[in-house]
């Protein structure tokens, strides 16, 4: 079997788990919510219409954006919990809209008959109305199954395992195989679980007790099919390990014996790599390692100053801008000693060290376009600033950064174009941009042949990578430790060709990181 | 009204005013003996319905009092009373999603009787209004045609064997052929079985024949009322006369057609 698949297949348990445990448990406490308050809202046509517009409201917020808001609203817990909040507000709708216009619809004359003939209030509802709505109920359940399965996929970034993983693991490692796989599970789960619904309801409209067991039985296997990998222990497939030769990065051996240490990654290539490195000194160390892939730029920082994750890697200018909220021009170094500091004596997070390399924002254009523009640096782009386009990810747009250096070159002609930044390297390759915001450690700078336009007035801010431990992670002494090794170990061009292994030459970030820790350790 | 019968309802200066202030029912009395058939009628909006909806309190008074079997019906609890007076509806208001026995099983079952007795019950009402059981026992409302809707209208009415039976347009819904059949049923039932009756219509013609007593209304008031032919003998005013006289033409017009 083609071992990227063999890889996916491998991860397949935990990540459906995952995935359906947190789409039912979300669904089921939507309904349970959201039917109640139908009920009641059915005949208050006011309160009726007054919730409706609520859920319809927390409807049309972006699914990514309502996952990323519960992170801060639960205090900046990360993982299931802000996951679980996101995707039960958004089961509510269907369910609540449908089972109001269900209740609200059963005719008049229906209603009046059954009062008429002496049902009580409680009698009418189990016994009319609901039995009445129960098509248009169950419709607003499948609706939200649908949504809320769809929606789990978004999980990831705030540190639920889900079948997100795949695709955005997949997006940011241009693996496209991880993508489609986490798409197909994704969607057959969703009509899967919208089948079965459907088969419930034709089991309570025809009376059909077997049906409803069997469906019921299923229904029932696929959770405990779901529970079960959270309980038994799985071997995990054998790990390469690194030959005993390198020392100088390596911890010492059984120092970390059955501890476990919590590292977390932001959603791109680089992070995924140096998360696995430090996963192999721990590893080597006698820790074991949990991973959370794929966190938020600022739900990973809140995971580490909440000790939700004890260690990742982060950049100075990142800090600079998005935690200390500063955004005047300072050298690398001094930007450095002051986040440090400021890390410490705010949130009690150790700042470890510089890993040695940046990756900074730079403006990257085609190497031949820019000699035949006689593009060298940002100050030369202002004369062509009308007739060109800007590509970057849709963060950069609004940060600092760009702002700053659009203002200190006369850029303001130029336009932008926002985009995954997996997909911008590409597309300045393609010449579908002429300039695009890269990260400078990107491999695909030199293998695209493009030339990262100069800063000559230093507006660029620095963006050091670091290693951040967790205020209790600080404490713990082997821990600090057993990464110290890796301080100053990396350079712009070691992690440049990591990256390129990875992006490029389709390696998978384990085999990136060993790559990487062989030259650390030599 | 005979004096051998005692009165199975009686109305006392009954008035009925709306949140919004509007009198759907001004100062009505009226007096029903067991088995007579009293049908209320006039045009639409005069407060025929709502008076009928005060009986078993679908709506509540607000003045005067009602007295069922000798009790104000206020005394009551609503479910309850409701389920001792049969109710038939315009438009036959039968559950959707129950079969034929189910819709007529309603009230014994919200009286609590067992099984066996609700089944026989059940076959009994469709005998008595000429459905039969194996052929249309089983089948949903949508599968009966409209006149078959109406006769398990009123089976489902009088299977809690109610001494009262409230009937609001009952026959307006039907075809004039299978008005006619129903109605003469329903003559048969009420005469085999002995009960008492309200029918509400806007129809003169099917109040003459079918009522003991005619109660005509308007601007929620009584006009006149009656046996059919004291009606018919001296209406109290235009409106009355006006009313009565609608069959009337229409049996001229049309003995002019056939020449």
């Amino acid at each position: 079997m083609n071992e990227n698949l063999a890889e996916r297949l491998n991860e397949l348990p935990d990540l459906l788990s995952g995935h359906v445990l947190l789409s039912l448990s979300a669904i089921l406490v939507g309904l349970a919510i959201s039917l109640p308050l139908g009920v009641f809202a059915a005949p208050r046509k006011r309160f009726a219409a007054a919730v409706l517009n609520i859920a319809g409201v927390i409807q049309t917020i972006p699914g990514l954006a309502l996952l990323a808001l519960m992170v801060p609203l639960l205090g900046g817990t990360i993982g299931y919990a802000p996951a679980f909040m996101a995707l039960m507000l958004y089961s509510i709708l269907p369910i609540l809209r449908n089972t109001v216009v269900g209740l609200q619809g059963v005719e008049p004359g229906v209603v009046e008959a059954a009062r008429g003939l002496g049902l009580t209030q409680k009698q009418r509802l189990w016994q009319i109305e609901l039995p009445l709505a129960l098509p248009f109920i169950v419709a607003g359940v499948r609706t939200s199954i649908v949504w809320v399965v769809g929606a789990a996929t978004l999980a990831t970034p705030v540190g639920a395992p889900s079948l997100g993983n795949y695709i955005f693991a997949g997006l940011q490692t241009r693996n496209w195989l991880s993508v489609v796989f986490g798409c197909l599970f994704a969607a057959g789960l969703a009509v899967v679980l919208d089948q079965l619904i459907r088969l419930l309801e034709v089991a309570a409209r025809d009376r059909r007790k077997m049906l409803a067991v069997q469906v019921g039985a299923l229904l029932s296997a696929l959770v405990v099919a779901s529970v079960l990998p959270r309980f038994v222990e799985f071997t995990p497939p054998a790990q390469p390990q690194i030959s005993q030769q390198f020392a100088s990065v390596r911890a010492e051996e059984g120092a970390l014996d059955d501890e476990i240490v919590r590292l977390g990654a932001k959603a791109f290539t680089e992070q995924y790599i140096l998360a696995e490195l430090m996963e192999q000194v721990l590893v080597d160390a006698g820790a074991e390692v949990e991973r959370l892939d794929n966190l938020g730029s600022i739900i990973a920082f809140d995971a580490l100053r909440n000790n939700e994750i004890d260690a990742y890697i982060d950049y100075t200018g990142t800090i600079w801008a998005t935690v200390m909220a500063r955004d005047e021009p300072i050298n690398r170094h001094a930007m450095f000693v002051e986040m440090a500091a400021y890390l410490r004596e705010e949130h009690g997070i150790l700042t470890l060290g510089r890993m040695g390399f940046e990756n900074a924002y730079g403006f990257a254009m085609r190497a031949d376009q820019a000699e035949a523009l006689g593009i060298r640096s940002l100050a030369d782009l202002a004369v062509h600033a009308g007739a060109l386009e800007v590509g970057g990810d849709a963060e950069v747009f609004t940060r600092s950064e760009w702002i700053n250096t659009r203002d200190a070159y006369g850029l303001g002609a130029i336009s932008t174009r926002a985009m995954d930044a997996t997909f911008m390297y590409d597309a300045v390759r393609d010449g579908q941009v002429d300039v695009i915001s890269a990260y400078t450690t990107d491999g695909r700078i030199a293998a695209y042949d493009l030339v990262v336009l100069a800063d000559p007035r230093g507006i660029l801010p620095p963006y050091d990578a670091v290693i951040l431990l967790s205020p209790e992670a600080a404490e713990r002494p082997g821990l600090a430790d057993a990464l110290a090794g890796l301080v100053g170990s990396i350079s712009d061009d070691d992690m440049r060709e990591a990256n390129r292994l990875a992006d490029l030459e389709r390696q998978t970030p384990q085999q990136a990181a060993s790559w990487l820790y062989e030259q650390v350790t030599e | 009204m005979s004096k051998s019968a005692k009165p199975v309802l009686e109305l006392r200066g009954v008035s009925k005013q709306y949140a919004g202030g509007i009198k759907a029912v001004r100062d009505v009395s009226l007096s029903l003996d067991e088995g007579k058939l009293l049908a209320l009628t006039g045009t639409s909006g005069c407060g025929k319905t709502t008076l009928l909806k005060l009986i078993n309190r679908l709506e509540e008074p607000s003045g005067g009092s009602i007295v069922y079997e000798g009790a104000d019906v206020r005394q009551f609890d609503a479910f309850r009373l409701r389920r001792q007076i049969g109710w038939v509806m315009q438009g036959d208001g039968l559950f959707p999603h129950f079969t034929v026995r189910q819709n007529i099983a309603v009230v014994p079952r919200l009286l609590e009787w067992d099984i066996a007795t609700t089944e026989l019950r059940v076959r009994e009402m469709m005998q008595l209004v000429q459905l039969d059981v194996e052929a249309f026992g089983e089948r949903y409302p949508h599968e009966l045609s409209g006149g078959q809707r109406q006769r398990v209208g009123f089976a489902r009415a009088l299977a809690g064997k109610p001494d009262l039976v409230l009937m609001d347009e009952a026959f307006s819904a039907l075809d004039p052929l299978t008005r006619d059949d129903l109605q003469r049923d329903f003559k048969r039932l009420q005469s085999e079985l002995g009960f008492s009756a309200v029918l509400v219509t806007h129809d003169m013609a099917e109040a003459l024949i079918l009522a003991d007593e005619i109660a005509v209304m308007r601007d929620g008031q009584f006009v006149q009322s009656g046996t059919p032919s004291q009606l018919l003998a001296e209406p109290a005013d235009d409106y009355v006369a006006g009313l009565l006289d609608t069959p009337r033409r229409q049996m001229r017009a049309i003995a002019e057609l056939g020449g």
